[in-house]
């Protein structure tokens, strides 16, 4: 076997090991994790399904429940500072008192979870918060948190 | 001021493509003046740029808010060392920073090799000024630190650096990263030299090895001193969370380490020349590469990069170029590097430096591909996708213990083939210091111990073994041989063969950052609400909520918690986690209050007062975290053996 032909059997071996470890792990472990925009959820919204949304939360919607160990706020299509109409907003209860930073009124978020029900009493139970700050910052932000 | 500054950008760009046009000259004629002329040159790029540098400092120390810059990255209530640091607080300036320090790397190898005659010289001169050219291009006509703001926006307050990366760490740990990236460029620019010269002997790689080595060790101290910054600071418990930016300091970190192992292979056997040039090239490739993801906006969002403009296709463009006029050379010159010897046994010490190239371009692969796909997933489908930790930690995870395993493997097998009897000989001491390692762990924890960290550890005692034993033999076979002292033997080796003896510090330094790594197994972690008076416990550890206070008012506010630890039940002493808001910038933060031991770290941070004043805490019991910095610290007193100035090798080899 010439050398090159050695150096091309070794890595496609390689690759072939390594996709297949990818493979067979990765999936069931949810290291992909896709979001919808809350417009995309709404269109296809199935209560039980887990799912990542990604929104804005709503001003003063906040409610932090000590007694319960629970967060419940709102979230929305557009930025609040945005200017626009806040249409239709989703109520999420997220059940724990772990919090991110830069968790505020207008955060840019994604929620992870399910919806509870169909209808108009549907909340959506979240048991993962993930938040960015208000996006007026958040060129700012990229460039500062580039290095 | 600040006019000098904008002037001495314009004209550096002058003298840098006067500086490549002669580089081109001297190396196509063969001409020593004009690789003279290209040689001043770099001097004189460095001299303009220095004096640009001087410049932006001076407008942040005097608060000249007519500079955009200076309004948008700094404020009048912060202290100077951030004023200076603000210097890299955004685009612009770190662009200026980026292009100094590469250019103080080009002016100091440049001087280094004044005298050595190479037709390779003028050639390397003209690459490092092309290089110097593009961020020229970039700070006078696209993002220009010197660009004025409108009067009528001129404001007698900055808008002040973000409050997160005002912290003692952050001011040192981006000209770390710098000082590593950019040097690479030397390296580059003296392999690229070579192809086109068509002189492709040993010199370029006496050289590039020293200038790979140095740039090298400040890329891992900028690493370890990020992994530092997270933990103290951004408060979330961990000190890496692969994340983009992170990765862009990682990738080219990964075949910079591949090649400092297999030019050893290259010095000793002539073998891999071809291989060993294609490391440089990816590891400069690869810094700008990250440059232009994390500079760019790419990794956010396909749409603010797009909505970016002319700054991210200009660098796309330039790294591509960067990329292909390398590679296209070393295409050219490939049959003047072919290798007059070939592998000769798996069981040979070749063998296994191959293996720990390919096991780094593994790694590299998985982070390049983890980092990469959510931009290629959104610009192709569309589709917003996240790549957690965990499809880092489960594909790394196996490709960190074949690592550790070779640096134990490594220095027991001989050159060329190893016999059986050498390998009985050199792996039973090492071995058995690796069994007895997990005989202890499975003793001791029995079975609670998972199997990351019994791997991880017990490998870490085979690789000690390895390491002392290498040790002891030498210092033996000199007190034997010479009669010396101990002490006296074991500073003669390290003088003689400081590479040897200082790589393996350095990779004792690697072990303990592993075993502190491995140590995550055995993470802990807790979410509680307390109020005033309330006790927690906690595997061992005992914390009493006292009060919650306000923070003085500075440039933040915002409250303070105090909580008794106790150990065992005496007390040990008051955390004090913060939760600060900064008013300037609008943004929260909060600061960890961490009890750090050699066993474990308690790491304790307030995630809210709560309106009825209780206060909800998240604790992370983070076991040998320390080891981390501990190794951190270890390796850099190796890696330092290594680069120590050799004065009796330097006047033999005429370096």
């Amino acid at each position: 076997m010439s050398k090159g032909l050695q150096i091309a059997v070794g890595a496609i071996l390689v690759a072939v090991v390594l996709g297949w470890y990818a493979a067979t792990n990765l999936e069931s472990l949810g290291s992909f994790t896709y979001y919808q925009t809350l417009g995309e959820f709404r269109a296809s919204a199935e209560p039980g399904a887990r799912v990542r949304v990604h929104g804005w939360v709503e001003q003063g919607s906040i409610v932090r429940d000590v007694e319960t160990r629970t967060v419940r706020f709102a979230v929305r299509d557009d930025p609040p500072h945005a200017g626009g109409p806040a249409g239709d907003l989703l109520p999420v209860v997220y059940a724990s008192l772990e919090t991110p930073d830069l968790f505020q009124d207008g955060a840019e978020v994604v929620v992870e979870g399910e919806l509870s029900s169909r209808g108009v009493s549907a909340v959506f139970r979240a048991d993962n918060v993930l938040a960015k700050c208000p996006s007026k910052f958040q060129a700012e932000q990229v460039e500062a948190a580039s290095f | 001021m600040s006019e000098l500054g904008h002037y001495a950008l314009r004209l550096a760009l002058l003298v840098a493509a006067v500086g490549v046009a002669a580089g081109a000259v001297g190396g196509l004629r063969a001409r020593p003046e004009w690789t003279r002329v290209s040689r001043r040159a770099v001097g004189l790029t460095l001299a303009l740029v220095t004096l640009s540098m001087a410049a932006l400092w001076f407008a942040l120390v005097t608060h000249d808010f007519q500079l955009r810059y200076v309004a948008q990255h700094s404020a009048r209530s912060m202290a100077l060392p951030y004023r200076l640091a603000a210097l890299w607080g955004g685009q612009a300036g770190s662009l200026l920073l980026w292009l100094w320090v590469s250019l103080l790397y080009a002016g100091a190898a440049v001087w280094a090799l004044r005298r050595v005659r190479l037709r390779s010289l003028p050639w390397a001169q003209a690459t490092l000024l092309a290089n110097a050219i593009f961020f020229l291009v970039l700070l006078n006509f696209v993002t220009n630190p010197f660009e004025k703001l409108p009067p009528a926006e001129v404001l007698s307050d900055g808008a002040g650096l973000n409050p997160l990366l005002q912290h003692p760490l952050m001011t040192i740990h981006p000209v770390m990263l710098y000082a590593g990236f950019t040097g690479f460029s030397v390296p580059f620019a003296f392999a690229l030299g070579a192809l086109a010269a068509g002189e492709l002997g040993s010199t370029w790689l006496r050289v590039t090895r020293r200038w790979t080595l140095i740039p090298w060790f400040f890329l891992s101290i900028g690493i370890l001193l990020g992994g530092r910054w997270a933990y103290e600071v951004l408060g979330w418990g961990g000190y890496w969370a692969w994340d983009p930016v992170e990765n862009a300091s990682f990738m080219p970190w990964l075949p910079a380490t591949a090649y400092l192992h297999s030019v050893i292979i290259q010095e000793k056997r002539d073998m891999m020349k071809l291989w060993n040039l294609v490391l440089v090239g990816l590891t400069y490739s690869l810094c700008l590469f990250g440059t232009f993801l994390t500079r760019s906006g790419v990794i956010s969002s396909v749409h603010s990069f797009t909505a970016a403009g002319w700054f991210g296709f200009i660098f796309l463009g330039y790294v591509l170029v960067a990329a292909a006029t390398f590679f296209g050379a070393l295409w050219l010159r490939r049959g003047a590097l072919r290798s007059t010897n070939r592998l000769e046994s798996v069981l040979s010490r070749e063998a296994s430096f191959v293996l720990n190239n390919w096991v780094f371009m593994g790694i590299l692969a998985v982070v390049f591909w983890g980092t990469l796909f959510p931009v290629v997933s959104e610009a192709v489908r569309g589709v917003k996708i996240s790549v957690g930790p965990r499809f880092f930690n489960t594909m790394t995870g196996p490709l960190g213990v074949i690592l550790l395993a070779l640096t134990g493997i490594g220095p027991l097998v001989a050159w060329r083939r190893a016999s059986p009897a050498s390998l009985r000989r050199q792996f039973r001491l090492p071995l058995a210091a690796g069994l007895l390692t997990a005989a202890v762990l499975l003793a001791w924890f029995r079975s609670a111990i998972t199997l990351y960290p019994l791997v991880f550890w017990s490998l870490g005692g085979f690789v000690v073994g390895t390491i002392a034993q290498e040790y002891g033999r030498a210092v033996r076979a000199r007190m034997r041989g010479n009669g010396e002292s101990a002490p006296r033997a074991l500073a003669t080796l390290l003088r003689k063969n400081q590479r040897r003896y200082g790589g393996y510090v350095v990779h004792l330094g690697v072990v303990f950052i592993l075993i502190g790594i491995a140590g995550a197994a055995f993470n802990d972690e807790r979410l509680e609400n307390l109020s005033p008076g309330d006790r927690l416990e906690m595997n061992g550890y005992t914390l009493e909520y006292l009060t919650a206070k306000p923070l003085p008012q500075r440039h933040y506010g915002g409250a303070v918690a105090r909580l008794a630890l106790y150990e065992d039940g005496t007390g040990v002493g008051v955390l004090a986690p913060e939760k600060r808001m900064y008013w300037l910038e609008q943004q929260p933060a909060s600061i960890p209050a961490i009890r750090s031991t050699l066993r474990e770290d308690l790491y304790v941070i307030l995630t809210n007062l709560e309106s009825d004043g209780s206060a909800t805490l998240k604790i992370h019991r983070n076991p040998l975290v320390n080891w981390i910095w501990i190794g951190g610290y270890t390796f850099v007193l190796g890696a330092l053996l290594v680069l120590w100035p050799h004065p009796e090798r330097r006047t033999v080899r005429g370096e």
